[in-house]
């Protein structure tokens, strides 16, 4: 326990001193995602703006927002591990790899979390949108974000094999913000593709924590209609797929030579 | 494997134990045999050198000792621990510096990456801190301790990398060339580290380098590889005397303008305004007659003829083309029966 505590803290206590040392393009970063939001909120609102109907929209936003940085982050950290060597270095401790990979997720969930709660507030306060604070978001959160961290598995494995995956990384990240509802809700969607976005990893999240934040939804209820079931199916495919085939890509990089190849 | 040389007992136990080690990478048609079934033995509290040209295979061989690649088949044991088994066990008696220009994070400070690597590692917090000072100390980067990296001289970033390597101080140190794009001060820096992690601390450390003259005066035993084939294993005194056996030098009056013929290409030759060198290897006696003969033909008067201890270059040098001569005389004789 002890151990893991510490492999956790060690990770997290990296991640933001590096995060830090990029504190200037970070910053320009959280402004560009703001001004992002508002010339979305003119678009979906039909060239209106108005606060008490962004609030919708900001939940959305904000869960992309986190798969994005996850997302974005996962796949660039691979890379600059890689040519920088820390990569191997990492794989030479004695520490058991899942929870080194638990210690780099975990290290980003808190950074993210800082990166995500600054341009939030930042809009939240400049365009006076009202997000009702229910302590029932948290676990709707916390479970679609497990899901999340279990699709980036599934990026990290690839980075280890292909190496050159930035591409893709951003093109699912764009993805994501139009096909899991996070602009518009999935309701609006032809009955395919809704189907489809349900099977995303942010999607029912999305769903879920709107019922529960901005209908005033219980968990029951969640969990009687079905949704918050689904959720959690969702995100435990995700976490098992993603373990699977990231535990694949590291044994075949292994076999390959190409945890230290560029 | 070409066994050319006995292999000598040393007194310690080993450090590293490798059996029929191989890796292959590719399938059926592009199969590319980057280590052929070697066999090594490392002392404790020596200077391993492993030498060998670039695609030797030492890289991968170091990265299956790390545990980094897998083998194809056979089996490393590092003070006795598995490295496919007791991966944990292993991790804890290493520490290594692989090739490439970092291995350490540029945007933390000194300080921060030892800290980061130590608990990476499992050192604990008060040994940790007092082993960090004492390396920063000694390495010379105390005043910079807190200076990001990335600010460094490469020699600088090497020396924190080392550093890094020796934070949880690990009885086996493995440094895949070390000086790399390194000036000469540095050079001589990690050189004299090396030396005293291995002298005064006792430490085991397995070195690649294309820095030959560096290889033999840290050395006490050298492991030679040729595309993915062990050549030699040998104490590197042994090795050198070896060759003593068979290595000439002559010495002529005059300047040899003419090349020498085939036979003697492995021969190098110095000179001043009026003697000419040729120091080489010499299998038979007749060779040697051979080659007296010739610059006797050239009407270069013989000063000296003496038989000389190799530099480990030469001995290299013999040994990769003894290797390719063995390779191509192999192909000759599956073409010819083809």
């Amino acid at each position: 326990m002890r151990s893991a505590l510490l492999a956790l803290s060690n990770e997290t206590y990296k991640r933001l001193l590096i995060t830090w040392s990029y504190k200037f393009n970070i910053l320009t970063q959280l402004v560009t995602v703001g001004l992002i939001f508002i010339g979305l909120s003119f678009l979906v609102q039909g060239g209106h703006f108005e606060p008490a109907q962004s609030a919708s929209l900001l939940l959305g936003y904000v869960v992309w927002f986190y798969a994005r940085i996850v997302i974005m982050s996962t796949s660039g950290d691979m890379m600059r591990e890689t040519q920088a060597g820390t990569m191997e270095q990492m794989y030479m401790s004695p520490a058991p790899g899942w929870l080194l990979l638990l210690g780099r997720m975990f290290s980003l969930l808190v950074s993210t979390t800082i990166l995500v709660l600054l341009p939030t507030a930042g809009l939240v306060l400049l365009l006076g949108i009202r997000i009702p604070l229910h302590w029932e978001g948290l676990p709707i959160l916390l479970i679609t974000l497990i899901g999340l961290f279990g699709f980036t598995l599934v990026l990290s494995g690839m980075a280890l094999v292909f190496k050159q995956i930035d591409a893709l990384a951003d093109l699912v990240q764009n993805l994501l913000l139009f096909l899991t509802g996070s602009l518009l809700s999935i309701d609006h969607f032809p009955a395919w593709l809704a189907t489809i976005a349900r099977t995303l990893p942010i999607t029912q999240g999305i769903e879920v924590l709107r019922q529960v934040m901005l209908n005033r939804q219980s968990l029951l209820s969640a969990w009687a209609d079905g949704s918050l079931p689904w959720l959690l199916i969702n995100s435990a495919i995700y976490v098992g797929v993603g373990w699977l085939i990231f535990k694949w890509c590291e044994r075949f990089a292994r076999h390959k030579g190409s945890l230290g190849q560029y | 494997m070409l066994n050319i040389f006995p292999t000598v007992q040393d007194t310690q136990p080993p450090a590293i134990e490798i059996k029929s080690l191989s890796k292959e990478y590719g399938r059926g048609q592009h199969v590319v045999q980057a280590v052929k079934n070697i066999h090594l033995t490392v002392p404790a509290g020596q200077v391993f050198g492993f030498l060998g040209a670039n695609g030797a295979g030492k890289t991968t061989t170091i990265k299956m000792i790390c545990g980094l690649i897998t083998p194809t088949t056979g089996r490393i044991c590092i003070n006795g621990y598995d490295v496919a088994r007791e991966r944990a066990m292993v991790m804890r008696q290493i520490g290594a510096v692989l090739e490439g220009t970092r291995n350490i994070y540029w945007r933390l400070s000194a300080w921060q990456n030892l800290m980061y690597f130590g608990r990476l590692k499992g050192c604990p917090r008060k040994a940790m801190i007092t082993r960090a000072e004492r390396l920063l100390q000694e390495l010379d980067l105390w005043d910079r301790r807190y200076d990001p990296v990335r600010l460094f001289s490469r020699g600088m970033q090497q020396k924190v990398a080392i550093a890094c390597a020796l934070i949880t101080d690990p009885p086996i140190v493995l440094l895949d060339e070390p000086t790399l794009g390194l000036d000469i001060q540095a050079a001589r820096t990690v050189k004299e580290w090396i030396a005293r992690l291995v002298n005064e601390q006792g430490k085991t450390v397995i070195l690649t380098t294309h820095q030959l003259d560096m290889a033999q005066e840290l050395c006490h035993r050298v492991a030679i590889m040729r595309k993915g084939t062990l050549l030699a294993d040998q104490p590197l005194a042994e090795l050198l005397h070896l060759f003593r056996q068979e290595y000439y030098q002559i010495k002529v009056q005059g300047l040899l303008t003419h090349s020498l013929p085939e036979q003697y290409q492995n021969f190098t030759l110095k000179t001043d305004d009026t003697t000419t060198l040729l120091s080489g290897p010499v299998d038979q006696q007749s060779a040697l007659y051979g080659l007296l003969s010739h610059v006797s033909q050239l009407g270069l008067p013989l000063i000296s003829v003496e038989r000389a201890e190799p530099n480990l270059e030469e001995v290299f040098v013999h040994l990769i083309e003894t290797g390719r001569k063995e390779e191509n005389d192999e192909k000759r004789t599956v073409g010819s029966l083809q």
